[in-house]
């Protein structure tokens, strides 16, 4: 495969929009155009942490037209795994952060007639670029945010280039149905949801009992639940290194630690990039790539989301 | 059964409701398309059966015929454009199920896929005879109930060969001219979709 | 860069269509080994490879400015060639964007592209054309973007809309076509279009395919090589146009064999395209007469042996049957058996 290259970004702006959502606009550390993005890209941001190194996906909520700028939006989470409290604590105009090329794993259907956008807190993020990119085009749009009511003033804020016929803010204070959200969409409609795992069970899980198809569904999870499990050893067999894997760390972040790279790109289990070959032990897959039979197989598995039954296994790195 | 040959032939499976659906509404070719199929009664989402009669004189409307609710056609002119207009008012949740030959089956799948509709939402079951329709590459022009191996075309004369490649959204078979190269050199003919 | 054009070469009728002595050696034969089987054999689009044709994004060569003519007759006569469904505007943006900036950068003396905001001026000077409009509205071009630029581009180009674990073929310039038919398969999945192929779906080769394609990366374009042979360095062998062509094959006797029959290879490259997510598909057509081949000695005795030793399935496929052995019986006598390196490239300066 190609060789990953990398952009050398320069923080324009970084300012808190609310106690912890910080709004940051990344241009070209040389000011050259940034490439082409469209609606539900994100960009993978190196970040360092107490020596530890991270590599987390935002979504570009917004891209200047002349590729001069892209903004993302962070949200801080307690306890920071890593990233988010760098993000918070340190960044700031001027700085300098390395990034990879952008990659869209959440694009919007392009043969939708009609748009139903369902999100809470920061999973708005994918759909500010939505309503950037579809107000340009035929289709029709309805956004509905849940959020919390201190921050339905920064939400509102946000949202203001949009029409409110477009546009609903639900702040959690108020008890809203949401299968009633979901009912009596003509047959062009498509749903897409984002924001914490449990919120996207919900409108997902109310979505198929009311009958949705599954190629109208579309979710882009910002979860981060896939860490997490007993610990245990991953011996690799080109280099023999053994490398500990925590109980709160991925097996792929743990590989990283060690200082090996191999290829990934969704940290999510959904792409197929951090394929892995097994050569001993037994995965305890996470993933939504592999099949069933695959997963039987047990002859790879997703790094950056499953883990090994048992203390021990040995990958082909 | 019709055989797939090649990755482009479409593939039909018996009739059978879906599982999860709102509503279900099929739509055949023939009237008689449901004999032999039990349709579930009691216990389902609300289902309407609309088909062809073929037949001018024939009554026109819903009906209740054996506890479904059905709805008789002059032709399938007459049965698609009601469909399109029940299409645009529909919502998620629906489901659709074709039963017929194949120009008709991908006619009204043209019609669903226009209000939106993917796979995942109908039902396509063949019944009937293998006739194709035939679209001659060289000439544009469709010649329909083809069941010989080559065709002459309707639009331009071409001995076509009637080939496997089937077009979706054209609802036909590609037919290319079988003696291009050497004038004359057509094979025998014979009926192969009856 | 020097490009030493031929703008009256044709396609069709005389078929003046020759390569210069450098047109042949930078040709990019499609043969690393002395047999040849269906793969997968998808490899990164970088700047380098075994000839110059493989060197830029977009590869322009002495043919462009005939090639362009060319379209724009076929597109006279059946407009049908071009055609992209309505929800693939961003694509039709995101091609535009892609050709003009890969020409402007690398062909500097010929393309140039100024951007003043959406206010972009572009020229093309071998074409001789001036346009000024403004990105994103497709009023201000005299044709759809895509159509505008695949216009001044060689080679047949494809648009795939990515949805439901799959890819469409919606929309394509589709005027150098070894036989297919956009018309017809507009559309399709990826399958579906494959469909006509024998042996690869058994082989798996199109489900692997997919699966990589589905996966393909902005900034990461793909590359790889197609083959088949044509009668006459004709371009348009499109099934539409068959009964203009298809006497062609039965023309060749064994005294006009080496100068009619043409080696046609696709150099396929796949792009991510950054708006609309599809994949742009480029098909690059080059076509060599077995005679021009011939002059590079490695190449007529490897030639020989793929065409001797092809499984009959791909004959019939490709369309050879009347011919093959023709070739063969001309290209017997310079094969000594030698051994002959690995890798397509000629191996030798001049011709």
């Amino acid at each position: 495969m190609n060789e990953a290259r990398t952009l050398n970004l320069r923080v324009q702006k970084a300012e808190l929009i609310s106690p912890s959502l910080k709004h940051v606009v990344l241009e070209s550390a040389d000011r050259s155009p940034l490439p082409s993005v469209g609606a539900g890209s994100h960009i993978r941001l190196s970040l360092c942490e107490n020596n530890k190194k991270f590599r987390n996906a935002y979504s570009i909520a917004a891209a200047a037209d002349d590729r001069s700028a892209y903004e993302i939006i962070v949200r801080r989470v307690e306890p920071s795994r890593g990233g988010s409290a760098f993000i918070h604590n340190t960044i700031k105009a001027g700085q300098t952060i390395e990034a990879d090329y952008p990659g869209n794993l959440f694009p919007p259907s392009f043969t939708a007639q009609k748009h139903l956008l369902i999100s809470a807190g920061i999973g708005i993020t994918p759909f500010l670029s939505y309503l950037s990119y579809l107000r340009r085009t035929q289709a029709e749009v309805r956004l509905h945010h849940f959020c919390r009511l201190d921050e339905l003033e920064t939400f509102r804020r946000l949202l203001q280039p949009y029409s409110t016929g477009e546009v609903y803010l639900h702040p959690n204070s108020t008890k809203i149905d949401v299968a009633n959200l979901l009912q009596s969409h003509p047959l062009g409609t498509h749903l897409y949801v984002c924001g914490p795992e449990k919120f996207m069970e919900t409108v997902l899980g109310a979505a198929k009992t009311l009958h949705w198809p599954s190629s109208k569904l579309h979710s882009e999870s910002f979860g981060g639940s896939h860490a997490g499990g007993a610990p245990f050893v991953a011996v690799l067999a080109r280099s023999g290194i053994e490398v500990k894997v925590g109980e709160d760390q991925t097996l792929l972040e743990a590989i990283e630690a060690a200082g090996v790279e191999p290829p990934s790109l969704c940290r999510g289990g959904a792409c197929g990039q951090c394929l892995t070959e097994i050569i001993d032990g037994r995965p305890e897959h996470r993933d939504h790539y592999l099949s069933p039979e695959e997963h039987n197989a047990g002859r790879a598995m997703m790094i950056c989301v499953s883990r090994a039954k048992g203390n021990r296994i040995t990958l082909d790195l | 059964m019709l055989s797939p040959t090649i990755p482009s032939r479409p593939r039909y499976s018996p009739f059978a409701l879906a599982p999860a659906a709102r509503a279900h509404l099929i739509v055949a070719e023939r009237s008689d398309a449901l004999e032999n199929q039990s349709v579930p009664t009691g216990d389902h989402a609300p289902l309407e059966f609309w088909a062809v009669s073929g037949d001018c004189r024939a009554p026109v409307g819903d009906t209740i015929l054996n506890g479904v609710h059905t709805c008789h056609f002059r032709s399938a002119s007459h049965l698609l454009s009601r469909l399109s207009y029940r299409l645009a008012i529909e919502a998620i949740g629906l489901h659709l199920y074709v039963i017929g030959t194949e120009s008709f089956i991908w006619d009204v799948v043209k019609l669903a896929k226009q209000f939106g509709m993917n796979s995942d939402e109908y039902h396509l079951t063949h019944r009937g005879s293998e006739k194709r329709r035939v679209y001659c590459i060289h000439c544009k022009t469709m010649t329909d109930d083809v069941t010989t191996n080559i065709a002459i075309c309707a639009g331009c004369g071409a001995n076509l060969l009637v080939r496997d490649h089937f077009s979706k959204r054209l609802s036909a078979f590609m037919g290319v001219q079988v003696d291009a190269e050497v004038a004359g050199e057509v094979p025998a003919i014979e009926e192969v979709y009856p | 860069m020097n490009i030493a054009f031929k703008p009256s070469e044709t396609f069709r009728d005389d078929f003046t269509y020759r390569n210069s002595d450098d047109g042949i050696l930078r040709f990019p034969f499609p043969f690393a080994e002395d047999k040849y089987m269906y793969s997968v054999n998808i490899e990164p689009h970088v700047p380098s490879g075994p000839s110059p044709a493989y060197e830029h994004t977009f590869d322009v060569d002495e043919h462009y400015i005939a090639e362009c003519r060319e379209r724009a007759i076929v597109l006279e006569q059946d407009p049908s060639r071009c055609k992209v469904l309505p929800h693939m505007m961003a694509a039709q943006w995101d091609t535009l964007e892609l050709i003009m900036e890969s020409f402007a950068r690398d062909y500097p003396r010929h393309f140039s592209l100024e951007k003043d905001g959406a206010q972009w001026s572009w020229k093309n000077r071998p074409l001789g054309i001036e346009q000024n409009f403004t990105f994103g509205d497709a009023s201000t071009l005299p044709f759809e973007p895509f159509e505008y630029i695949t216009r001044q581009a060689q080679g047949d180009f494809t648009l795939q809309d990515q949805r439901e674990n799959n890819l469409f073929v919606d929309g394509g310039m589709v005027t150098t076509q070894a036989d297919w038919s956009l018309e017809f398969d507009i559309g399709m999945t990826f399958h579906e279009w494959h469909a006509p192929v024998p042996l690869a779906h058994e082989i798996g080769v199109f489900d692997r395919a997919l699966k990589f394609l589905l996966r393909l990366q902005q900034e990461q374009p793909v590359r790889r090589l197609n083959w088949t042979m044509t009668v006459n360095p004709r371009l348009d062998t499109s099934p539409e146009n068959y009964p203009a062509w298809g006497p062609d094959r039965a023309s060749v006797d064994q005294a006009n064999v080496a100068q009619k029959v043409h080696l046609r290879v696709e150099l396929q490259t796949l792009f991510r395209l950054p708006r609309s997510n599809a994949i742009l598909f480029g098909v690059r057509c080059y076509l060599a007469s077995v005679e021009e081949l011939a002059r590079v000695v490695k190449w007529r005795k490897r030639l020989h042996r793929v065409l001797r030793d092809l499984p009959e399935e791909l004959e019939g496929y490709k369309g050879l049957s009347r011919y093959r052995q023709m070739v063969i019986k001309h290209l017997a006598p310079f094969d000594d058996d030698a051994l002959l390196s690995k890798g397509p490239q000629p191996d030798q300066a001049s011709v």
